[in-house]
């Protein structure tokens, strides 16, 4: 089987994942205790106007209605009304999801540049105090609750040294690169503690291999074998974790988007969490969840571009 | 060895690809600081305010239900009437001067002269009779009920409304005053009623206030623009840029760092700090807002009035408003903020443990009772009283067991009947107090007076002869005798009046937050 059918059949398996996916989060914003009627109309509603809402929110028809409506909706495209906002639910989130999808991705970068500049390091330094001072300052990075780290972020290159803003996301494109450098370092920065104690213990594992003592034998330099024999084969596991730990950034993005003040997704998804704004959540979710399998399954491809012998079967 | 001579290079090459790359992710990072950014230039002036919230309702008036959107709505919808800085009385705004008939039931207003839209149109009396009619009928409109009294309203002519009552109201002029009368063109304000409206048509303001909005989607700084044609002039700030920043210690990050100019909800904590800075301001102001207790008073013990009392004595109130509101509160001495006809004269419960330990002795409870507490997650200062509260009771006998839960289950169950206690506070929407009383003293129909269960039929007669007493003396009176037939049955734990708080950059002059926790922009001035 060649890489076409490999996607292909990764297709067909992303659809029976998102199945599952809008049977659980349908199930469970339903399950949790709260009327949305009454958290949209507040404590002064009567019973009588709040089943009105309900009604006209079709909150009151049956249950696989409902869940039939939400799921051939989404597949025309249509995520229907959000119950807070009143307005369509596609209008809300697709602006968002750009943010969300942005901060994740210069998130990512940055991690990428951190951790191989400071994995690197630390492994050709092993033992030495370059690796021991970079293996204590990302392990508390690691141990840092990120919002906190944000704000220590703010305190010192925003508010003292004045380097970048505070919060907020701005109104042009440069301005956007500019206000979210901030919560991609703090994103990336935690994400680089792992990655960077997987990539050293790789690296120097890698260094013992006879394959590298034969490549300097033959005289190569030496940071050419670092580069290309290396570099290239400590790096596949590291990328596994990259891309698994991309589910873990859209979750750390939620938080970190409230500290910065980032009209993402994250910030909506816990407002309409709170509200029980039941297809805000919904959506939010399944497009969650598509963005994760579709950065994992490039993960899956990027394995045969670092490593010839991998083959997708 | 070989290692360390093999890492070198490459390491330079990975440092120099990332000072590359920072170079080219900021480029407005170099040359302009954060401040001087925001798009203030000295030609035009704009405000820049940071907020806890955004808001949700539909931007029309009669149909908001959040206090994002009413605080906009002020400064955008002028009513018939307005309430005094303070909050405790009413001032002329769209009406100049009204005149009652002898026996209360018809209502003359005055328009002033020459009253405009934002969009330089005539407003007459029929959009004033359109806009009302909508608030007191109109299918969406959440407040409804305050406009029962009315019996018709008429545009006698393009400058004089009169307005018919039922039955004499007493709370008319307050009721006017509300947000929820902000008056819209006539067609415009028909238009809302409509299954299909669209709230993206609501925020195309077209109001009489000081500023206007030509749209907004959520998720985008709400854009204000002062409005040309207003009745007391043109403001001096040219446009109001609010953002929202839902992280309390970001938005004061923000004012601190001079990205924003107003701040709203600075936590209790940080006013203090943030005064010995030059640059800032932050104050509370006093707002008819209360914090206390709910009881569940259909379940036992706390159906004994002796319990009650004395888990209102047993509440060290100083405590809670040292350790949770940093001193930025005073005790309740009333059941009812500090409006039109609060009664200052009342004791409330001074903390007193004998007291409540003779009271509990002689109760249905001496031998001590467990009830839980229920607090909505994330409102830390209902937390942090319940801790002390935990702690306070538990010195008369009473265990509380404390159940953290989401705001939405706390309000279903509060509803439904299904808890014991429950930390909540109160503001005003009107310097009146039949609203309050209404809401938290009238028993027997929902809301149960404040979901307590409580119910009282003589002060349910009382509360409603209040409303029909014309006579302001009379009235003074029977309201101070509510409050204190309420204080005595002491359906809730009743703690403490708070502020609301903000903070500004001290070049920001006359921002200040009214007596129904509202800020009006029309009187904001920013200096160099």
């Amino acid at each position: 089987m060649g890489r076409a059918a490999y996607i292909r059949r990764r297709f067909v398996l992303m659809a029976f994942v998102l199945f599952g996916v809008s049977i659980v989060i349908f199930g469970m914003v339903r399950i949790l205790p709260g009327d949305p009627a009454f958290l949209i109309l507040g404590d002064r509603a009567t019973d009588q106007k709040a089943a009105e809402l309900r009604e006209q929110l079709g909150l009151n028809r049956p249950i696989l209605e409902q869940y039939w409506r939400f799921v051939s909706g989404f597949a025309h495209g249509d995520m229907g009304q959000s119950l807070l906002y009143r307005q369509p639910v596609g209008d809300l989130v697709l602006t968002r999801v750009p943010v969300t999808l942005a901060l994740s991705a210069y998130a990512m970068g940055l991690a990428a540049i951190i951790t191989l500049t400071f994995g690197i390091l630390a492994a050709v330094n092993k033992g030495g105090w370059p690796d021991q001072l970079i293996r204590l300052g990302f392990l508390f990075a690691l141990t840092t609750p990120n919002f906190w780290f944000g704000i220590l972020l703010i305190l010192l290159l925003g508010l003292t040294l004045h380097w970048f803003p505070v919060a907020g996301f701005g109104d042009t494109l440069a301005q956007h690169v500019w206000y979210l450098f901030l919560p991609a370092l703090t994103l990336a920065l935690q994400l680089s503690a792992v990655l960077i104690r997987n990539l050293r213990g790789q690296i120097i594992l890698t260094m013992r291999s006879d394959y590298v003592r034969t490549a300097h034998a033959k005289g190569l330099s030496s940071s050419l074998v670092l580069l290309r024999h290396v570099l290239r084969n400590a790096l596949l596991s590291t990328v596994t974790i990259f891309g698994l730990q991309f589910g873990f950034l859209v979750g750390g993005a939620i938080v970190i988007e409230t500290v910065f003040a980032l009209p993402g997704t994250g910030q909506l998804l816990i407002q309409s969490i709170t509200a029980r704004d039941y297809p805000v959540v919904q959506a939010i979710t399944v497009i969650s969840a598509i963005l994760v399998i579709v950065v994992n399954l490039v993960v899956d491809l990027s394995y045969s571009f670092l490593d010839p012998r991998v083959t997708y079967e | 060895m070989f290692a360390r001579k093999t890492g070198w290079p490459v390491l330079w090459v990975v440092i120099a690809a990332l000072l590359l790359s920072a170079c080219t992710q900021t480029p407005t990072g170099t040359g302009s600081s954060p401040t001087q950014s925001a798009q203030a230039s000295p030609a035009s002036k704009v405000l820049r305010m940071a907020r806890n919230a955004e808001p949700f309702s539909p931007f029309v008036p009669w149909q908001i239900d959040d206090n994002p959107a009413l605080f906009i709505s002020v400064n955008v919808y002028d009513t018939l009437l307005r309430t005094t800085k303070d909050g405790t009385g009413v001032e002329p705004g769209l009406a100049t001067k009204w005149t009652p008939s002898a026996d209360g039931l018809t209502w003359v207003f005055t328009l002033r002269d020459g009253l405009k839209f934002s969009d330089g149109s005539a407003m007459t009396a029929s959009d004033v009779k359109a806009s009302l009619d909508m608030a007191r009928g109109g299918e969406k409109s959440a407040w409804k009920d305050n406009y029962v009294a009315i019996k018709d309203i008429t545009a006698t002519d393009a400058k004089t409304v009169t307005i018919t009552l039922k039955q004499p109201y007493a709370p008319l002029l307050s009721v006017l005053a509300m947000f929820s009368g902000g008056i819209l063109p006539a067609d415009m304000a028909k238009a809302t009623d409509a299954k299909d409206y669209d709230n993206t048509l609501a925020w195309k303001t077209k109001g009489t206030g000081a500023y206007y909005s030509e749209g907004w989607k959520k998720g985008d700084p709400i854009i204000l623009k002062r409005n040309p044609n207003y009745w007391k002039g043109t403001p001096a700030v040219d446009q109001v840029r609010i953002e929202y920043i839902p992280d309390d210690n970001t938005r004061v990050l923000k004012l601190q760092g001079g990205e924003t100019d107003v701040a709203d909800f600075v936590p209790f904590s940080q006013i203090a700090a943030l005064n010995t800075q030059p640059s800032v301001k932050a104050q509370t102001f006093s707002i008819q807002q209360t914090a206390f207790v709910i009881l569940n008073n259909s379940k036992p013990p706390l159906n004994d009035v002796k319990v009650r009392q004395a888990l209102n004595y047993a509440t060290d109130k100083a405590a809670i408003i040292k350790n949770v509101y940093f001193g930025q509160a005073t005790p309740m001495n009333s059941p009812i903020p500090q409006g039109t006809y609060y009664d200052k004269s009342l004791p409330g419960y001074p903390y007193d443990l004998d007291k409540a330990k003779a009271l509990m002795a002689q109760s249905s409870g001496a031998a001590g009772f467990k009830v839980d507490m229920q607090v909505r997650s994330g409102n830390t200062n209902f937390a942090n009283t319940a801790v002390i509260l935990k702690d306070a009771w538990a010195k008369i006998g009473v265990t509380v067991d404390i159940q953290t839960l989401d705001t939405a289950v706390v309000r279903t169950n509060y509803r439904a009947g299904d808890y014991m206690t429950t930390p909540a506070a109160w503001t005003n929407d009107m310097n009146d107090p039949t609203e309050i009383v209404n809401y938290a003293m009238r028993g027997g129909a929902s809301p149960f007076a404040y979901w307590t269960r409580y119910n009282n039929p003589d002060l349910n007669d009382k509360i409603t002869k209040a409303d029909l007493e014309q006579d302001a003396t009379k009235r003074q009176a029977a309201y101070s005798e509510i409050q204190k037939i309420y204080l005595d049955a002491a359906p809730l734990v009743f703690i403490a009046y708070l502020g609301a708080s903000a903070g500004w950059r001290s070049n920001i002059d006359g921002f200040y937050i009214d007596g129904l926790s509202y800020y009006r922009f029309e009187d904001v001035k920013i200096s160099k």
